[in-house]
């Protein structure tokens, strides 16, 4: 480990490791916190979006007169009057440029996009008067795409007239092993897989605030990543970075769906600034559901070539992405680079040739969301694992036990590059499994007067990027990030860093981290987060990394404040440097308790009694630093291969479920998740990151799936009746175990955590199901598995059973 | 407080967490925001306005109701309950319930939590005797963070349902 | 998601609240309001003016006696749910109500309402027509009686008329020895059904000896299963349950494909839960 603890620090308990209460509850406990929907400024007005009815179409007019009569209207805007503003950036060179304004201005191209807003006294006038604009609004409509296939078509209509077609991206890996391969293998078969539309959804929805006051332009907005938002913000408006403020309050939850930079964090301080007013936009449910970036959607084209003793010696993948309209910065691209990155997991296979496409639709975006491709690979690899194993008679766990990386064969590289730096692949699936059996048992007894239910096991195994470089996903930010740390005269510590809390915990972690770091109690150390002006520039929390940087920029700054918190000690004490240690927050001589300074005592030299200083040194005690772990790369090298992330947990899950055949009802006995996240800071935290990410994992599994009418690219809904958000009674009990392999080249050995739990359950929910019914050949190959695909499965199983008897084949 | 004449506003008077407020409202105006924009009490979350969420969650009159599915025209003379009015009144300590959610991880991001909290201050604990009555219960409140495994937790040693009935799966 | 502007009134007397509903264009009733604000909220609903119930003094009233059970139209679902008296005459309220929403929403929603909003996957509607309910109906023209069988025309569609004001709900005891069966499929906890059945049956000893079925969820107005009710009768269980799935598979040709399920999976589902309801009404008189 590249970075540690200061080795002058003997303190008499450790705080990392341990389950320290979270310093983020008081708030939401008793009412008192506060999240961007809270803020309250004098004279705000209230912004709504007006937004596209049509799927595609060209917008022949807009009438916003009858609108800027009304009583309590203060304006009303389109995307002519932001023409100053331009268009966000299209950094990345391999996909079509989609020159997305933040106000769409001649065309529409999905259901939600923001084409005008309306400013007014309250949030209730400023939808009548939308609902006006929206009636003045003469559209031309064009024909939709709604899907790949439609997309893809020959004569499709195009999103965007000036490419070629409506594939944004279409990258292959040239892989002639792979083809020796196929060649080689006794059989092979083809197959689609298939991850279905979803979102997000925090349970708080976007908001951005904005206000101008003394020459600084301030905006609150709920997102993940508030530098960026100030950095595109400043450019787009034209406005000098130092004079915008960027800062989020309390975040109800963001899921990756707060870490794109919206039209609204645009427009909102561009209204603030036009009418010189503070002006609020928080987003209603029904815009959430299509204005907020969408995920998943992808389609796997595979081919397998397997061996009769059920060795799969190669698979050709083509994973397609829909993009859905892909007007949404940073772009939607990266989940489906992820997707084939991981698609392996900690199997030792390297014959995977994945080719990438991503395809654009008449659909909202589609963007970041917990898991970020992850899952999808997931669901692909294990369903070919069972598939093999079922067409050759190999036992499901032997099958995954032949090709699990073993001890000692870490660092492993991927077949596109990623490095597994380490982990506990074997043990962790060996685990799962011992933990699932006594569980398949006690439901086959459970059952066994049933003759409508049947019970089956599914596994997952994966891997999880942790830190992964943002170059790939933005083609313009790096992978680092920043902390500054300052101990003040009464010997408090105060941590301000880059990344971003929305509910992780994230403010506890850095507690730990930097009490262990500097020797004293969690309870001396205040955090800073989410603040442009009183943080250190970085990138925020996502692709769960707000832990391994928070470690790697704490440890740097604290290092360094160490070093010279020692130096002063050692003045102070008339000791050689060298000699001093820090023991419970007391530096002394190392071997004599007696005489000691203070962390206060050092605090108080350092800015207030500087007599008390050596000559020649600066005061002060406060120190940055920017952390950018060690390998993580952010090109790809001459083979197209990278390693972009800066380690990689991995998991073992494992289910048992029990399908009644009558009705196609699911219900999950058991399930087991074995997780490895390498040095854990504090367990509670890391649970509850699992138990959140198994709930959103078996969401995807068995409820959400956001649906388009095929003919018009309409949403078929817009609330939560429709889109099934589970409640606790869909989530069953879970049992989580922890290995504990740390990244041996990042700081404290700490990896992520937030998007493993998601990555099981679509895998381990399909594959128990077809377990479960395998009596009747059923073998799903797309999530959500709900009582109706299990009772079609079996409908076109028994039509299968009978074309085959009338065939006259065995 | 009774009208046979439609009108486009109405006067609203109602007790909030032991506090007589009264008000000329718009007829049109949800619970919710009367509470969170007229009197100002945001602990109460709005999450959906469509009745689905649980965010919303107050007491009106003891009985736990989703505010963004009541007008405020419609609680005149009633007595409403917020979570702010939940720990006791000044000192730092939390209701017991509270307490509980602390102690156990039960909450994340929090938008939900008082949603959740005012649910469980309407019911009579006595009336449950197991986890899985304490799911039924919990069904009307969305959490997105948590899985629920924690806020089960901890409703369940707040209640000391594993006591009553020797062990649960949740802990 | 705020609804549109409207005027509001809170009426003391059925009278006074027929009045302004018979004489305003687009005025709707306001009782527990659990599916009328969503639509609302959403705009999707075009409403004038709201007329509250709430405040008519007497129509939250609950009777109960042996014959049956009458529900005044602001009842809660909760008044009536946690009634033990109502349950021991109408078991069938409390298995359904079981099914309705969440606690919340029961909190605020009412009998009645639910009966007027005639949603095709409510449960309400169906154990009413199960129940041969009668509702109690205060128009500009005066009262009528209206039977559950006659009231539900369609989804979301009902033969009150413009005007009209549900004032109570009359369920009927069903025979003493009956079972009533509510089931239903649902995708989470609380959400209307996907298929769903009523059924009241009377067990023999060995074999059924009368059943009314009503299947819900089915997209159209709550149906009354006529084939599967002859079949049931008679029916034993050791006989195969192919009949029952065949006649009530007959009774719901027009079950309806949506975003939740498609129409031959709804009718499928319920006659499983014919099956399942058969089984448990003779197990049941079995253990007896």
């Amino acid at each position: 480990m590249s970075l540690d603890i200061d080795s002058h620090i003997r303190h008499s308990t450790r705080h990392i490791g341990m389950p320290a209460p979270r310093r983020e509850d008081r708030g939401p406990l008793t009412g008192r916190g506060r999240y961007v929907a809270d803020i309250k400024i004098a004279g705000m007005l209230e912004v709504v979006f007006v937004r596209s009815v049509e799927a595609h179409a060209r917008i022949i007019s807009i009438d916003t007169s009858q609108a800027s009569a009304l009583e309590g209207v203060t304006a009303v805007f389109t995307g002519a009057d932001l023409a100053d503003v331009g268009a966000f950036p299209d950094y990345i060179e391999y996909i079509g440029p989609v020159e997305q304004r933040p106000l769409a201005e001649d065309k529409v191209r999905y259901v939600g996009a923001p084409y005008a807003v309306v400013v007014a006294v309250d949030r209730y006038t400023a939808e009548d008067a939308a609902a006006l604009v929206a009636a003045g609004t003469v559209y031309e409509p064009l024909p939709t795409v709604a899907d790949l296939d439609q997309a893809l078509a020959p004569a499709a209509p195009r999103l965007y007239e000036h490419w070629e077609s409506n594939c944004s991206f279409d990258v292959s890996p040239h892989k002639p092993e792979v083809d020796r391969a196929f060649d080689e293998a006794d059989h092979a078969f083809t197959e689609t897989y298939v991850s279905q539309r979803q979102t997000g959804l925090p349970l708080e929805t976007r908001g951005v605030v904005a206000d101008v006051a003394d020459g600084t332009l301030t905006v609150w907005s709920s997102t993940q990543s508030p530098h960026m938002v100030r950095t595109t913000v400043a450019s787009m408006l034209g406005v000098a970075e130092p004079q915008v403020r960027v800062l989020h309050p309390a975040i109800g939850g963001g899921f990756g769906t707060k870490t794109h930079i919206y039209p609204e964090d645009v427009v909102v301080p561009w209204v603030a600034r036009r009418l010189d007013r503070p002006v609020r936009w928080i987003e209603d449910r029904l815009e959430n559901l299509v204005a907020s970036v969408h995920a998943r959607d992808q389609r796997h084209d595979v081919e397998v070539a397997y061996d009769d003793d059920g060795t799969i010696r190669a698979v050709r993948c083509a994973s397609m992405l829909d993009m859905g309209s892909g007007e949404i910065f940073m772009p939607g691209s990266a989940p489906v680079f992820v997707t084939n990155a991981c698609i392996t997991g900690g199997y030792d296979f390297p014959n995977m040739a994945a080719r990438t496409v991503g395809v654009v639709t008449n659909k909202t975006p589609s963007g970041a969301y917990r898991g970020f491709g992850i899952p999808e690979g997931a669901f692909v690899m294990e369903r070919i694992i069972d598939r093999v194993s079922r067409l050759t008679g190999t036992d499901r766990v032997e099958s995954r036990r032949r090709m699990l990386l073993r001890p000692g064969q870490t660092p492993y590289v991927m077949h596109g590059g990623g490095r597994l730096d380490s982990g506990s692949h074997t043990e962790s699936f060996e685990r799962a499994v011992e933990m699932v059996e006594p569980a398949l048992r006690l439901a086959e007894a459970r059952y066994a007067d049933d003759p409508d239910v049947r019970v089956g096991v599914g596994y997952c195994n994966y891997v999880e990027p942790t830190a992964p470089s943002y170059h790939l996903t933005t083609g313009h930010w790096g992978g680092g990030d920043a902390a500054t740390v300052r101990v003040d005269p009464d010997g408090s510590v105060r941590v301000a860093a880059g990344v971003s809390a929305f509910g992780q915990g994230v403010e506890t972690a850095a507690a730990q981290i930097a009490a262990d770091a500097l020797g004293v109690e969690p309870r001396d150390v205040t955090v800073v987060l989410g603040d442009t002006e009183r943080t250190p520039y970085g990138l925020g929390s996502w692709g769960s990394r707000a832990t391994m940087m928070l470690a790697g920029s704490v440890l740097l700054a604290s290092q360094r404040l160490m070093d010279k918190a020692r130096r002063i000690a050692a003045h102070m004490l008339e000791a050689a440097e060298s000699d001093i240690v820090l023991t419970d927050g007391v530096f002394h001589v190392d071997g004599s308790g007696r005489p000691s300074v203070s962390w206060a005592e050092v605090g108080t030299a350092a800015w207030v009694r500087n007599v008390d200083l050596p000559d020649t040194m600066e005061a002060g005690l406060e120190a940055s630093g920017y952390y950018h772990p060690e390998n993580l790369q952010h090109q790809l090298d001459d083979e197209g291969r990278i390693n972009a992330a800066a380690s990689w947990s991995n998991g073992a899950h494992a289910g048992v479920l029990s399908v009644r055949v009558s009705t196609g009802e699911i219900k999950i006995e058991d399930y087991i998740v074995v997780h490895d996240c390498g040095t854990v800071i504090n367990p509670a935290l890391v649970e509850g990151q699992i138990h959140g990410g198994v709930a959103q994992g078996l969401a995807g599994a068995m409820y959400e799936h956001f649906q388009y009418d095929s003919d018009t690219a309409n949403p078929r809904f817009a609330s939560f009746m429709e889109y099934l958000a589970p409640t606790c009674a869909e989530v069953p009990p879970l049992s989580v175990e922890h290995f504990e392999s740390p990244a041996p080249e990042q700081p404290l050995g700490v990896k992520g955590c937030g998007e493993g739990g998601t990555v099981g359950p679509p895998a381990v929910v399909a594959g128990a199901v077809s377990d479960a019914l395998s009596e009747w050949g059923v073998d799903l190959t797309e999530c959500p598995v709900t009582p109706v695909a299990v009772r079609a499965a079996l409908r076109a199983a028994a039509a299968a059973a009978a074309a085959r008897e009338k065939g006259g084949v065995a | 407080m009774t009208t046979s004449e439609p009108t486009s506003e109405t006067d609203v008077e109602v007790t909030v967490n032991g506090r007589r407020h009264r008000h000329r409202a718009p007829s049109r105006l949800l619970l919710s925001d009367y509470i969170r924009d007229t009197v100002g009490l945001t602990g109460t979350h709005v999450g959906c306005e469509h009745g689905y969420c649980g965010a919303c969650t107050v007491l009106v009159d003891g009985d736990a109701v989703r505010s963004c599915l009541m007008l405020a025209a419609q609680v005149s003379g009633a007595e409403i309950r917020t979570v702010e009015d939940l720990a006791p009144a000044g000192s730092d300590s939390l209701s017991p319930m509270q307490q509980a959610f602390h102690d156990n991880y039960a909450l994340q991001c929090g938008f939900c939590t008082a949603g959740f909290l005012m649910t469980l201050e309407s019911v009579d604990p006595s009336r449950y005797e197991t986890p899985e009555q304490v799911v039924e219960l919990l069904s009307g409140n969305l959490c997105r963070c948590t899985g629920y495994h924690n806020i089960v937790a901890a409703v369940t040693e707040a209640w000391n349902l594993s006591r009553r009935r020797g062990g649960s799966d949740y802990g | 998601m705020k609804p549109a502007e409207f005027d509001y009134c809170r009426p003391s007397t059925v009278a006074e609240a027929v009045t302004v509903l018979a004489d305003v264009e687009s005025a709707r009733v306001l009782a527990g309001g659990q599916s009328l604000i969503p639509a609302m909220n959403f705009r999707l609903t075009d409403v004038s003016v709201l007329v509250d119930i709430g405040g008519v003094e007497g129509l939250d009233a609950v009777a109960c006696d042996p014959e049956g059970v009458t529900v005044g139209a602001t009842a809660t679902q909760t008044r009536v749910l946690d009634d033990d008296a109502i349950a021991a005459v109408i078991p069938g309220l409390r298995a359904a109500l079981r099914h309705v929403g969440h606690l919340q929403i029961r909190n605020r929603g009412t009998v009645c309402g639910s009966l007027a909003h005639a949603d095709p996957a409510a449960e309400l509607p169906a154990l009413a027509v199960a129940c041969d309910a009668v509702l109690a109906v205060s128009g500009p023209g005066g009262d009528r009686r209206i039977r559950a069988a006659d009231f539900f025309s369609g989804p979301f569609w009902t033969t009150l008329e413009d005007g009209e004001l549900i004032t109570a709900v009359r369920f009927a005891a069903p025979p003493a020895a009956a079972m009533t069966v509510v089931d239903e499929i649902s995708r989470r906890a609380g959400d209307f059904a996907v298929a769903g059945l009523v059924a009241v049956l009377e067990a023999g000893d060995r074999e059924m000896r009368s059943a009314r079925l009503v299947g819900f969820g089915l997209g159209g107005a709550p149906t009354r299963l006529k084939e599967a009710e002859a079949v049931f009768v008679g029916w034993a269980a050791d006989h195969p349950t192919d009949v029952i799935a065949e006649a009530v598979v007959a009774d719901t040709a027009d079950a309806f494909d949506d975003i939740h399920a498609t129409g031959w999976y709804r009718r499928e589902a319920v006659a499983a839960l014919a099956v399942r309801a058969a089984r448990r009404a003779l197990n049941a008189r079995e253990d007896a």
